[in-house]
């Protein structure tokens, strides 16, 4: 699949990808490396690996990443209730310990975890693997192991070999530095903020029916925001949320109140509403202004744009 | 047009360029993954070509961002006798960080040879930092200027300090003070001899040997959280006989933990951790193009606010202690300073503030960086000395 075909997929499927997001995604399906996607909080990187799986028509098996995660959570664990059942019901069968043994490790009271999920999979799927940067070094090691090799090693059962390699999308927020060596396997991206441009294309791919006019100044109001020292700068997620609670609102654009009345949306920390108090000159121009609509409240009930007056 | 007559040559060339100009990490491999890349895309598109050698050329964001550039510089070389500045803007747009990106250029090829070699070595220890103001892309002439200038940095700069391996009493000092921090437990579940829940699977486990019978019982306990170490050290002038100290300090603490990250900071802010981590190894390092930031005045709250900035997502967290060494004689606003140190303190599990002064009899914290500083310290003392580092370690207090 070439970049273009995949760029147009993932349109369908209402994920605007860039050129070199696209670019680097074929890179990835034929080399067979894992790709390493970074970024701020709420660009898409998640849902790019959903995304990816619908495309290629495979599953998508995840695993989120958490401090203290460790093997057993991410490969496989025992069944060890269902062992003891079965150690105990077969007491009384004639069978030598090795038998027994044989019979207790095997395949049948294996729990797969995600990762030993992902290698023994009849067709290649997409393995995300969300996060990394929460889980500590230690987890990052193996996980090396296993991306280099694409074998585990039971002790019980001895070495599983992938019969099809996953396609391994590994993404990470940067909340620590990343080991030299995660990063020599993997293929490297950095998915940044959309322009305005592609912004307003994804606004309008995900809320349909929104009009021109309120996602481009969502979009405005975005890379404006995205610009200021905030302590958490809004992604794409909080302007497709924004945008979802003004259709709610039947808005069809941004004035001053509606900004402040829905401002939760998009701005989490509270201190980053005084810095936006601050910068009020620069946003003002961005929005309708409000002086002339407290006249024509009532006049536009009805044409579209649905408000109430207020007393 | 091309450098070399082939297309391996040219990559192999490119791969070169590389590594020696911006410090890439290139191997054979990617090379190998590139010439298969390359099978895949249109060769005619140039774009497309960036965009297929990009991530296998590059790990990081920094790398990523001054990519562009190389890939100019070596496949359109400007004729001779134009300057790079005179080729129009560059292809950005690859993150936030486009204050590295110049600066970075700057680092590369086109600049004046010893103003190179100097970027060179600030390139490898770290990453050294343009204020916001000057990084702007409008601002391409000024950058040939040294970007960390202010009109407070000091005329001529005094020696440059040393890093060399801590004496075995402060690596003691640091080691007890890095094993005595609690931050409560990890949620992860660890193998021991006696813990607070049974460990079924390892119990059945052993209990093969013993014919199906479970006589050794085993357990699990959750392990302590490992605490990381943030430590910004003040070099400006003030600070003068203690820099060598604080830098000691720096040196003992990366020889007892890995999860250290330290900072420099007077006019600018850099990131040395390289070069201490390295002193710890036994290699002394004079920290040469530390120059500019060491002996100058101090702008504390911008530098932290930068600090917080550039480095905060990736160095802040629950598990971080941040210690700064500093007298607090800041030139700065205070309310820069205040801001700056309640988002520290939000976002770690302890701030440390050694203060070298306290020891001074009749020294009291007035200063104005210091008071607009005190509210969000946890823990408030000196280490001027080996014993006053070892006492460090019974004082530290975080939140957990």
């Amino acid at each position: 699949m070439d970049a273009p075909t995949i760029r147009a997929r993932f349109r369908d499927r209402g994920f605007v990808a860039g050129e070199a997001f696209a670019t680097a995604l074929q890179i990835m399906l034929a080399l067979e490396k894992p790709l390493l996607i970074e970024g701020p909080a709420g660009v898409g990187k998640t849902e790019s690996a959903k995304v990816l799986a619908e495309v290629l028509e495979t599953r998508l098996i995840r695993l989120q990443c958490y401090e203290g995660l460790d093997a057993m959570a991410a490969l496989y664990e025992w069944n060890y209730p269902r062992q003891m059942l079965h150690a105990r019901l077969s007491e009384t069968v004639d069978l030598t310990i090795e038998q027994r043994e044989a019979q207790i490790f095997s395949e049948k009271f294996l729990l797969k975890r995600p990762l030993l999920e992902a290698i023994t999979q009849d067709r290649s799927p997409v393995l995300l693997i969300d996060e990394v940067d929460r889980a500590d070094e230690a987890f990052e090691a193996f996980l090396l192991e296993l991306l280099a090799e694409w074998q585990v090693t039971i002790p019980e059962l001895g070495a599983i070999r992938a019969r099809n390699k996953p396609h391994v999308v590994v993404t990470s927020n940067r909340t620590r530095e990343l080991s030299d060596a995660l990063r020599r396997r993997c293929l490297f991206l950095w998915l940044p903020y959309p322009s305005l441009e592609q912004e307003i294309d994804i606004l309008h791919a995900r809320v349909p029916g929104l009009s021109d006019r309120l996602a481009r100044q969502i979009a405005q109001m975005m890379q404006l925001l995205r610009g200021l020292s905030l302590q958490k700068a809004p992604g794409v997620a909080e302007s497709l949320d924004w945008a979802m609670a003004l259709m709610h609102l039947h808005r069809d654009h941004l004035d001053a109140q509606i900004v402040e009345e829905t401002l939760g949306c998009v701005l989490k920390v509270h201190e980053d509403r005084e810095i936006i108090a601050e910068h009020h000159e620069a946003i003002e121009p961005l929005l309708v202004d409000a002086s002339p609509r407290v006249e024509s409240r009532v006049a536009d009930f009805g044409l579209g744009s649905v408000s109430t007056p207020r007393s | 047009m091309y450098p070399f007559g082939s297309l391996p040559s040219n990559l192999i060339g490119f791969g070169d360029f590389l590594r020696r100009e911006y410090k890439f990490q290139i191997g054979s491999g990617e090379l190998h993954d590139t010439a298969r890349a390359l099978e895949l895309v249109d060769l005619a598109n140039e774009i497309r070509v960036r965009d297929a050698l990009r991530p296998i050329l590059s790990r990081t964001l920094e790398d990523a961002a001054v990519f562009d550039h190389a890939f100019t510089t070596f496949f359109f070389p400007p004729p001779k006798g134009v300057t790079q500045e005179g080729l129009g803007p560059l292809r950005l747009g690859v993150g936030p960080e486009t204050a590295l990106h110049e600066k970075r250029v700057e680092a590369g090829p086109q600049a004046a040879p010893d103003e190179a070699e100097e970027e060179e070595g600030a390139k490898v220890a770290g990453e050294t930092f343009t204020p916001l103001a000057e990084s702007e892309p409008g601002a391409a002439p000024a950058l040939l200027a040294r970007t960390s200038y202010s009109p407070l940095e000091a005329e001529s700069a005094r020696g440059a300090p040393v890093l060399r391996r801590a004496e075995p009493a402060w690596r003691d000092a640091a080691r007890v003070l890095v094993r005595r921090l609690h931050l409560g437990l990890s949620r992860r579940w660890r193998s021991a001899a006696r813990g607070p829940r049974f460990d079924l699977r390892r119990t059945l486990r052993a209990s093969l040997q013993t014919g199906g019978e479970a006589i050794t019982a085993r357990w699990l306990r959750r392990p302590r959280r490992a605490p990381r170490f943030v430590l910004l050290i003040d070099g400006s002038r003030s600070m003068g006989p203690y820099t060598q100290t604080a830098l000691e300090v720096a040196a003992a603490m990366a020889s007892a933990t890995m999860r250290l990250e330290v900072f420099t900071f007077s006019t600018a802010l850099q990131r040395v951790t390289n070069d201490v981590r390295r002193s710890a190894a036994g290699e002394a390092r004079r920290l040469e193009h530390l120059r500019h930031a060491w002996a100058g005045g101090t702008s504390i709250g911008p530098c932290l606010r930068e600090f917080l900035r550039r480095f905060g997502e990736r160095t802040m967290g629950r598990a971080t202690v941040v210690m700064i060494v500093s007298d607090g004689l800041d030139v700065g606003e205070p309310g820069v300073l205040r801001d700056a140190m309640r988002e520290l303190h939000q976002r770690s599990a302890g701030l440390v503030w050694l203060n070298p002064l306290l020891e001074t009899a009749g020294y009291e914290p007035t200063a104005s960086g210091m008071r607009a500083a005190r509210p969000y310290i946890t823990t408030f003392a000196s280490a001027n000395d080996v014993e006053g580092f070892a006492r460090l370690s019974r004082l530290v207090r975080v939140r957990t």
